[in-house]
């Protein structure tokens, strides 16, 4: 009976000890969405994971083979294009001319916000301020003060 | 009756509407760009028809300027990977086939150009496959089945398809020997004569 316990909790013991190590592995492994996700179907333009165009299924398949034999994501994506060029990526590389693409949205970000004090205080200013009262000529007030003093109330 | 003279405008005020006529400037051309890039986006996106355009008024247009990487080498077109250019078959009649391993009508298409061009190959006419969007070696699967022997460029992307105007896979371009488009064929080629009429046409000139 005690040894017929040992053997359980050592089975027990082991299947834990499996799952433990293969979980992290299934969690990293890589999928076929995952590398798919980055570059897009040349014919329609969609993200590949989303496309089942027929060039997308070819496509599919390449990164799938390559998964199986090791290859890494990056390496998969450089041979994606280095087959259709670098349109098939659905983000520009942070490299080069198309750095451009990254600096811009962030610049115009960047002046937006720079120039949100400016606006604030610009329409605080224009709603404080009202018309201004108009000036009265001297002879004017005098003569305003006369009719008060000559009709008070 | 006295002329009143405008009260001075205060130094702020003057230049607060600087600042406003600066930031209006700067918002202008902000936004001027904006629609200047998204036009010249969007023009080098469409598919030109001015090919089909010049053919429907009788005309030959002049075939663009392509200079693609070799993906199957035939006679005056090679090695496989050097650049060829439509320029440089200036000379001989040029039957251009857009192709993909992917298409379904290609595979159909396919054994009627190899036939045209067992027939004309010898009266110098090249017939050029033009693989595009496609697996390098989806495409030579494609080729080694159909037991294709007439030369093939390769265009990674959609460049090619829209200097020629191409609406999708499969398309068919004649070329004369002076380089100008003389018959463009939307879709599939379904027979030999489809081809050969317009190209006896064209060797005849």
């Amino acid at each position: 009976m005690t040894i017929h316990r040992v053997r359980l909790a050592a089975g027990l013991l082991l299947a834990v000890l499996g799952l433990l190590t293969a979980l992290p592995a299934a969690g990293l492994a890589l999928t076929v969405n995952e590398v798919a996700r980055e570059v897009r179907c040349p014919t329609c333009n969609t993200p590949l994971d989303t496309s089942s165009a027929p060039v997308a299924l070819d496509m599919k398949e390449y990164i799938a083979e390559r998964i199986d034999q090791g290859w890494t994501k990056q390496r998969i994506i450089d041979g994606l294009v280095a087959e259709f060029g670098r349109e098939v990526l659905t983000t520009p590389p942070k490299s080069g001319f198309d750095l451009v693409a990254w600096i811009v949205p962030a610049l115009a970000v960047a002046a937006g916000l720079a120039a949100l004090p400016f606006v604030a205080r610009a329409w605080s200013r224009r709603r404080g301020s009202g018309p201004a009262p108009a000036e009265i000529a001297p002879e004017d007030a005098l003569r305003l003060e006369e009719e008060l003093r000559r009709h008070p109330t | 009756m006295e002329e009143s003279t405008p009260p001075p405008v205060p130094d702020e005020a003057r230049r607060h509407d600087r600042r406003r006529l600066w930031g209006l400037v700067a918002g202008g051309v902000a936004a001027l760009l904006v629609v200047v890039l998204l036009i010249v986006g969007l023009a080098n996106r469409g598919v030109s028809s001015d090919i089909d355009d010049a053919l429907q008024r009788g005309e030959r247009p002049p075939a663009p300027d392509i200079a693609l990487p070799v993906l199957i080498a035939g006679p005056g077109v090679g090695p496989v990977g050097a650049t060829v250019s439509l320029e440089q078959l200036r000379g001989k009649p040029v039957v251009l086939n857009l192709w993909a391993s992917w298409c379904d009508p290609c595979r159909d298409e396919a054994p009627i150009l190899e036939e045209v061009w067992a027939r004309y190959r010898e009266r110098g006419v090249v017939v050029l496959g033009l693989d595009t969007e496609d697996l390098t070696e989806k495409a030579l699967a494609f080729a080694k089945e159909y037991g294709l022997t007439y030369p093939s460029l390769r265009d990674p992307g959609d460049d090619s398809k829209r200097k020629l105007g191409a609406t999708g896979v499969p398309e068919t371009w004649i070329i004369d020997a002076d380089g100008n488009i003389a018959m463009h064929i939307i879709g599939q080629v379904t027979s030999a004569e489809q081809i050969t009429r317009p190209l006896d046409q064209v060797l005849a000139q």
